[in-house]
């Protein structure tokens, strides 16, 4: 097996100063799979800090991805902020019950929404277990590669307070219930977004519920892109990159998180790296997208050389930077000898990309498969 | 002066078509006081307004919220026309069993396609989301049915989804009953991977897929 001969952080480095490196970065994007690498069960990562940076530190030993992100679901935040969530033994955490109870009447959710209470990141349910987590994860490999928090964007934030099938009824039915829970996920989750930058770490924003796949552009464009807007802006003040990701098809928002001046946008299988370059590869980062679920959890290690090396064919060469990655966060059971296919078909390939060589590597992959 | 039945069917479907769901509850009423065929209101007005909805939202003019709202309206004016179509009529058609496969609890696709099997008379057994392999195969061996949909936004339950054809396979009823998938990560590909008998992209199609497995499809008229 090839072996890196540098670190996340030395290759970056290099790469920004325009030197040669071992390899393009590379982020399968492991997720809670991470504890299927270093031996724990998923629910773990809900009581012990120590075991969810431990898991990301296995991972990354075991894998040598790029990134490090202390994220174990999505609901971290409507948490805090009185949601139910339901902990199954060995599975990532889900929503049970919305903060706002489905007995509150339309004509009550104003008043109730009223009653959530800024959220304190050092006490409220499992942020504290987050925020101690990415001491350790410093701790462990800062040195190493940087290291990234997961944040829950606004917009899907205020699904998980008031239901997900109430709130996108109410985006035409009660469009101010809407604004108000996104106004409010925005500023109870600042102090979190917050607290997680002055520990060293670099806020990453998913997004689900503003994907094209769910929302239209202009539903996204009035309850979702200003909260996301300021929550961009402020960790830019903080002098950190934001880069923003957000599954299912994007294409027709693409512009407007461009625009935002992001530091990367993370696409999900089903959107085009060739349509992403072309419409904001001048502005940022493009980072995507081999399918999470069809190819990295159900493929074979062909398959996955192969969707590697097409996207890396599609992305390379776009003007702000590209890093391969899957398409969203991996199924937890995603097989190892796929996690490794990704990993060695990068390094493989090695950086700068040579496309002789990497128009040969997938000919040669595509003759294996009889493609 | 009274509306016409044509003059309600567009109503019906515009409301549908519109999101306006309590304002069709209204119009069914009306269509249902003037004695007019509950059957007729069911497919000629509301879905034809949900046929016109998925149209938008596969020309992506419509998403999710809308097609939720258009959905719901659709049920409210359902409850109203139901009750009112003679026994013989409905149940004519053959029994569907559907769920959520086990991992994922997104249920808007199968409500959709529920609603659109319905509504063209199929008997559909849902058994919700999170829904564990043995209990697709158990229910429609128990009830009959001639046809399970698996339905899925992520990638978490596929896999289930292929050990649903695999236990009806290991039973020697595979030929029996029909299985479809549909949802995000679901493709035609991935279907004909697990033996699959169908799949389709959305929930129109997978009304005109079941009709097509079950022999109800009508024949294609001589050129």
């Amino acid at each position: 097996m090839l072996k890196d001969t540098m670190t996340p952080k030395e290759r970056a480095a290099a790469i920004a100063a325009g030197k040669p490196v071992d390899r393009m970065p590379c982020n399968p994007n492991i997720a809670n799979g991470v504890a299927r690498v270093y031996g724990c069960k998923i629910s773990e990562f809900n009581t012990n800090a120590k075991t969810i940076a431990d898991a990301q530190i296995a991972c990354y030993r075991r894998f040598g991805a790029d990134s490090a992100r202390i994220f174990t679901d999505l609901f971290t935040f409507a948490e805090a902020m009185g949601a139910k969530v339901k902990f199954p033994d060995d599975d990532t955490a889900d929503l049970e019950a919305p903060a706002i109870s489905a007995d509150v009447p339309d004509s009550e959710l104003m008043k109730e929404i009223e009653k959530i209470r800024p959220v304190d990141p050092y006490h409220d349910a499992r942020l504290p277990l987050h925020l101690e987590a990415m001491k350790y994860l410093l701790d462990g490999v800062g040195d190493e590669m940087g290291c990234s928090a997961g944040v829950i964007g606004p917009f899907t934030n205020s699904f998980f307070l008031l239901g997900v099938e109430r709130t996108l009824r109410a985006i035409h039915k009660n469009p101010e219930v809407v604004h108000k829970l996104t106004q409010i996920s925005l500023d109870c989750a600042k102090s979190f977004a917050d607290a997680a930058i002055k520990i060293g770490l670099t806020p990453t924003i998913s997004e689900p519920m503003s994907s094209c796949t769910v929302v239209s552009p202009k539903v996204f464009r009035e309850f979702s892109l200003p909260y996301l807007k300021e929550r961009v802006d402020f960790i830019k003040s903080k002098g950190k990159g934001v880069v923003i990701h957000i599954c299912g098809q994007t294409n027709k928002i693409w512009r407007d998180l461009a625009d935002m001046g992001i530091a990367g946008m993370s696409i999900d299988n089903v959107a085009s790296i060739k349509e992403c370059k072309a419409l904001i590869g001048n502005d940022t980062k493009i980072m995507g997208n081999v399918d999470p679920g069809g190819v990295m959890y159900s493929g074979t290690p062909d398959e996955v050389r192969l969707k590697t090396l097409e996207c890396i064919r599609d992305g390379y060469d776009s003007p702000k930077g590209y890093m391969i990655m899957s398409g969203c966060s991996l199924p937890v059971d995603s097989p190892f000898e796929n996690i490794d296919s990704m990993m060695n078909t990068v390094r493989e390939l090695g950086y700068p990309v040579d496309v002789n060589k990497l128009d040969a590597m997938l000919a040669d992959v595509k003759k294996r498969l009889g493609i | 002066m009274a509306a016409t039945k044509e003059e309600l069917l567009q109503r019906l479907s515009d409301c549908v078509l519109n999101m306006e769901d309590e304002e069709v509850i209204d119009v069914a009423k009306e269509y249902a006081a003037a004695g007019y065929d509950p059957l007729d209101g069911i497919l000629k007005g509301l879905v034809a307004g949900i046929n016109k909805a998925s149209d938008l939202y596969e020309r992506e003019e419509y998403f999710i919220p809308e097609l939720l709202i258009c959905s719901s309206a659709m049920y409210n004016a359902l409850d109203v026309l139901r009750p009112l179509i003679p026994k013989e009529q409905s149940g004519g058609k053959c029994k569907v069993v559907i769920g959520v496969a086990r991992g994922d609890t997104h249920d808007i696709g199968k409500n959709l396609v529920k609603i659109m099997l319905e509504s063209a008379n199929y008997e559909v057994i849902d058994l919700g989301r999170d829904v564990p392999v043995e209990d697709f195969v158990n229910t429609a061996k128990r009830e009959g049915a001639k046809v399970i949909g698996l339905s899925t936004l992520m990638s978490t339950s596929m896999n289930n989804m292929a050990k649903v054809v695999e236990m009806l396979k290991s039973e020697g009823i595979k030929d029996q009953i029909k299985v479809i998938v549909g949802g995000g990560p679901i493709s035609q590909s991935f279907a004909d991977k697990i033996g699959a008998d169908g799949y389709s992209v959305n929930a129109a199609e997978a009304v005109k897929l079941v009709d097509r497995l079950v022999g109800n499809a009508e024949p294609i008229p001589a050129a």
